[in-house]
């Protein structure tokens, strides 16, 4: 297998990252290369899709340093459409936006090593790569949330960086537990850490050991993915950061995360069977889509409430992953619905911070009157995230909720029901006080730099896609990748 | 080398690494609390030297090496020019006082036992009498992190779990391969330089590195 | 020789070296401080002073004030039967051990707050407090870590615990019993009044914790107290220095190995009293509310010697 597709996929953001340090912000040529070289990524992800979907698992390094199976080509795509839309759409040097070039270099710069960073996790068949390069993301996002600094972003990002690296020290704690399994059965080995040996040896793992490693990676990668009690972080990083960011951060960390938790659990399935597993996703699924859909209730600020509202979809995913094959489908797909909408939301957030230039809820009214796309894209989105038709999230809802009812957990589903019903009537709420309403005195209306609207248009009807029915090949990629997860 | 050497050796250096780390609960100045990482960080390498010499593995030497050089020499140094800065800043009243402190410590390394006894039972290696230990510093960590105020001292209390991850490693591996081991030193590295960067932004924006003035993001 | 007459030949001896080692320590200290100091022998010179003395009871005190002195000498002396001073196995092996040892030495505590809380003085009732808190944390603390040593042994048996680490010599670097000697090593600070607890030189008396207790004795009482209080210091170094390096200890009852293991018994002593003279001329004293801290830093590594010792059983 040729390493082109690699080289594209990773090579991309690095290079993205070196010409974003080197040309100057100014030129329109910096603009355009990076813009160009989170395209040449994305499409690099599509053609690994196209390749899983042949039936082949393209492979790279000697020791099988990177593999690509469905649920990577998945998550690359996902990873490499989200980058993209961050590189057009991100800070920029335009009349609306205000910032100094310099802050525009050191986003492109960290923003791209961040895509970077995320490809190589979710393409990485070594254990041990993967966790370098989760730590990684942490560095490189924190890097950039606090771009413009004020005091409450220094502490978005102070609480970032420590409580994410906090948990990802735990994630290595379990990673060396399970290496320890390993290499007390087989001894040393060079490869030992691949995903794919540590599957097949898989059965004869010690159940006690492997449970214990299991609730370490659960708790350090949790934390990444914004899984309650460990989510103090999240709400508060994701409204502080600069919107572009907060779209990455949102719409794929939080997947990437939960990718490496997905992984885990095949590893500890295989050992000790899906009981045990699966009794902790719930417990902490269930967690954060309580503390997340009450929390919603009370909240001031629009990017904070997406924030929440991102808490309360990771549980949601998490859940789904505990709920058989079915259910493990149905989480798949509502991460990809997840992704386009969050993403567009926080793109769409971004522009109604810098024409209303407040953060509050209660500041920003008659969106639909002063930015009639903007306020289109923010109401589809918010509607999607709602789990309307015919939006792609209410397929995926309705799928999870099928599966908790097969599996057998029609408590547990009455329960997420009731909780999906409180977020429901929250968000609706604050959305018909940002929609609607006398626009506030002094707002410029009409759309501004109305070709950025495009590709948020492009991610909505992608949305509407999925919600009317999901394509074939995108069902495949799922099956594919529910095998992949274990029973 | 017997391996009932080893195993003595194994738990005297996991216990000095340890009680470094409990050191970070009794000392209140930063000048203490970096010296009690160096030493940690020297026991550290000490200890993996051991293991090498032991197990006949070069590598492990150049760990050992690497972990004296960036952990023991190159961070200690960045800390001591963070403490020259914010130095005057005692950590005056933790959220926990020094002597209960010591004892949830004390609480938190049974506990390590408790949890480590099925990895103890499981292993053969000589080197696995440390592993306790080992544990026990993690949830030590821990517990620095949450009841420490002042920001300097949570960058510590990281730092002091990375290195009870290493010696955790070190014991019931015989070392992580190669790769990772240097990927998980430019990580530690780089996270250090960034958490350091952040906490010269703290005090810049805040005028102190105390923790407890970070309470503008409610709800 | 007899094993029933070991016992009295030890405390007798014990008795003897008590007060010379104060002196000695006194001596020590005054030598690294660049004085002349009073000459080793000073403490038998008070005591034989003292008493000749008339005593002087408060109007206020019980019969406990005048009991306490003899009941605090008589515990100690008897801890000096259970203790490995010169051979092991010792005659009242089945009469005492570990905890036995422990008890006693509170009792005597015990006993000495009282009394100081007995006459009603103001400084009495704070040295009392005092005292009570700081042996609250010490005792554990000590029990725990000669408990670490207990079990490598098989046996609290404090004869035995010295007759294995005979036999075993490999095992005295073992992390349990260096932790084990570190923790009562800091116990022994505490419990004797050394600094840096308690300044056994100070004359201020809102500073003293065991010296404030003993303000209102004099005469015959003071002195037995003072003995005793020589003797506990010698009973602590006895059991840091012959249970964590008995080499010495006389297996057979020869007058020879006899007076060998009180010739290393002696050089032991002053090797220890050395080491606190030196710490006690490096470090100042902690305030009050630092002690605990202190202590509960000790009843750590008394914590993870008794982990040490279960881990590499």
């Amino acid at each position: 297998m040729t390493a082109a597709p690699f080289l594209a996929l990773l090579l991309s953001p690095i290079l993205a990252a070196a010409g974003a340090l080197v040309l100057p912000p100014r030129w329109r040529a910096a603009s355009v290369l990076h813009a160009g070289l989170g395209l040449i990524s994305l499409l690099a992800a599509l053609r690994f899709v196209a390749l899983v979907l042949d039936g082949w698992t393209p492979t790279w390094g000697a020791t099988v340093l990177f593999r690509v199976d469905a649920l990577s080509a998945l998550l690359a795509a996902c990873v490499a459409f989200v980058a993209a839309l961050a590189a057009l759409l991100g800070p920029r040097l335009g009349p609306d936006d205000h910032y100094t070039p310099a802050q525009v270099r050191r986003f492109r710069v960290f923003s791209s090593l961040f895509a970077f960073t995320m490809l190589v996790a979710v393409t990485a068949n070594n254990v041990g790569v993967m966790w370098i390069a989760i730590e990684a993301t942490t560095i490189a996002s924190a890097v950039i949330v606090p771009l413009t600094v004020t005091k409450a972003s220094v502490e978005a990002s102070w609480k970032y960086i420590l409580i994410g690296s906090v948990g990802i020290a735990l994630a290595f704690v379990g990673t060396v537990l399970g290496y320890f399994d390993f290499v007390t059965l087989v001894g040393q080995r060079e490869y030992a850490l691949n995903w794919t040996v540590l599957l097949a040896n898989a059965p004869v793992l010690h159940p006690p050991v492997i449970q214990l490693a299991f609730v370490f990676i659960l708790i350090g990668y949790g934390t990444k993915a914004g899984l309650a009690p460990m989510h103090t972080w999240l709400p508060d990083a994701h409204s502080e950061a600069p919107s572009a960011l907060s779209a990455m951060m949102s719409g794929v960390l939080l997947a990437v995360a939960l990718y490496a938790i997905v992984r885990w659990k095949a590893v500890v399935t295989a050992a000790v069977g899906h009981q045990f597993p699966n009794r902790l996703l719930i417990g902490l699924g269930l967690l954060s889509l309580a503390i997340a859909a009450l929390s919603l209730v009370i909240q001031r600020q629009y990017k904070r409430l997406l924030a929440y509202s991102s808490i309360e979809h990771t549980g949601l995913m998490c859940l789904g992953l505990a709920l058989g094959p079915l259910g493990v489908f149905a989480s798949m797909l509502h991460l990809v619905n997840h992704t386009l909408a969050k993403s567009m939301m926080f793109f769409a957030s971004g522009r109604i911070l810098d024409r209303y230039g407040s953060p509050e809820i209660g500041r920003v009214s008659g969106l639909l009157r002063v930015m009639p796309w903007t306020g289109g894209l923010f109401a589809a989105g918010m509607i999607a995230l709602l789990g309307l038709p015919p939006f792609g999230m209410f397929l995926s809802k309705f799928a999870l909720v099928r599966a908790g009812f097969a599996d057998g957990k029609g408590w547990l589903m009455a329960a997420v029901l009731a909780l999906l019903a409180v977020a429901f009537v929250s968000l609706l709420a604050h959305l018909n006080r940002m929609l609607y309403g006398p626009a506030p005195a002094g707002i410029r209306r009409g759309e501004s730099g109305g070709w950025a609207v495009v590709p948020l248009v492009a991610c909505a009807t992608m949305l509407v896609v999925l919600g009317i029915a999901v394509p074939a090949p995108i069902t495949e990629l799922l099956d594919r990748i529910v095998e992949i997860a274990g029973r | 080398m017997s391996p009932e050497l080893v195993s003595q050796l194994s738990v005297g250096g996991s216990t000095l690494v340890l009680l470094a780390g409990l050191a970070m609960l009794w000392r209140r100045g930063v000048r203490a609390h970096i010296g009690a990482f160096t030493a940690q960080s020297v026991a550290l390498a000490a200890t993996t030297a051991m293991v090498g010499w032991f197990t006949g593995d070069w590598q492990l030497w150049a760990v050992a090496a690497l972990l004296l050089l960036i952990k023991g020499v190159g961070i200690p140094i960045l800390l001591a020019r963070m403490a020259r800065r914010f130095g005057t800043e005692r950590e005056l009243e933790p959220y926990v006082n020094t002597a209960t402190s010591l004892l949830v410590g004390g609480l938190l390394v049974l506990l390590a036992y408790l949890v480590t006894a099925p990895l103890v039972s499981v292993s053969q290696l000589p080197t696995r009498t440390g592993m306790p230990l080992a544990m026990g510093l993690v949830f030590v960590s821990l517990f620095v992190i949450i009841s420490r105020k002042k920001a300097l001292t949570q960058v510590l209390g990281f730092l002091m779990l990375e290195n009870a991850v290493a010696l955790l490693a070190v014991l019931g591996t015989h070392g992580i391969p190669i790769i990772v081991e240097i990927g998980v030193f430019l990580d530690v590295a780089l996270g250090f330089i960034v958490m350091q960067v952040f906490v010269y932004q703290i005090h810049e924006t805040f005028e102190s590195i105390d923790v407890e003035q970070l309470n503008r993001l409610r709800e | 020789m007899s094993p029933w007459l070991l016992g009295p030949v030890q405390a007798a001896m014990a008795l003897l070296l008590a007060p010379g080692l104060v002196g000695a320590i006194r001596w020590m200290k005054a030598r690294l401080q660049n004085r002349s100091g009073a000459p080793p022998w000073q403490p038998y010179l008070e005591l034989r002073k003292l008493f000749a003395k008339e005593v002087v009871v408060s109007n206020n005190a019980s019969w406990l004030f005048r009991a306490a002195p003899f009941i605090v000498f008589g515990s100690t002396v008897a801890v000096t039967l259970l203790v490995p001073l010169l051979a092991v196995p010792l005659p009242f092996d089945g009469a005492g051990d570990l905890l036995v040892v422990v008890y006693l030495l509170l009792l005597g505590t015990f006993f000495l707050a009282l009394a100081g809380l007995d006459p009603g003085s103001p400084f009495g009732g704070m040295g009392a407090s005092r005292e009570m808190t700081v042996a609250a944390l010490a005792e554990p603390t000590m029990a725990l870590a000669i408990f670490a040593l207990a079990w490598s042994a098989g046996s609290t048996n404090l004869g035995h615990i010295a007759a294995r680490m005979l036999a075993t010599p490999s095992e005295a670097l073992a992390p349990g019993h260096v932790l084990a000697f570190a923790a009562i090593f800091i116990v022994t600070l505490a419990e004797t009044g050394r600094l840096p607890v308690d300044n056994p030189a100070t004359h201020l008396e809102l500073t003293m914790i065991h010296e404030a207790m003993v303000l209102e004795y004099s005469g015959r009482y003071l002195a037995l107290i003072e003995w005793a209080a020589a003797l506990k210091l010698l009973v602590f170094f006895t059991l840091l220095g012959n249970l964590f390096a008995p080499w010495g200890i006389a297996a057979a009852l020869t007058p020879g190995a006899l007076l060998w293991a009180a010739l290393t018994l002696a050089l032991k002593l002053l090797a220890l009293g050395g080491v606190v003279a030196l710490v006690e001329t490096h470090i100042a004293k902690l305030r009050l509310f630092r002690v605990p801290e202190l202590l509960s830093a000790s009843f750590i590594l008394a914590l993870l010697a008794v982990t040490a010792s279960f881990l590499l059983r």
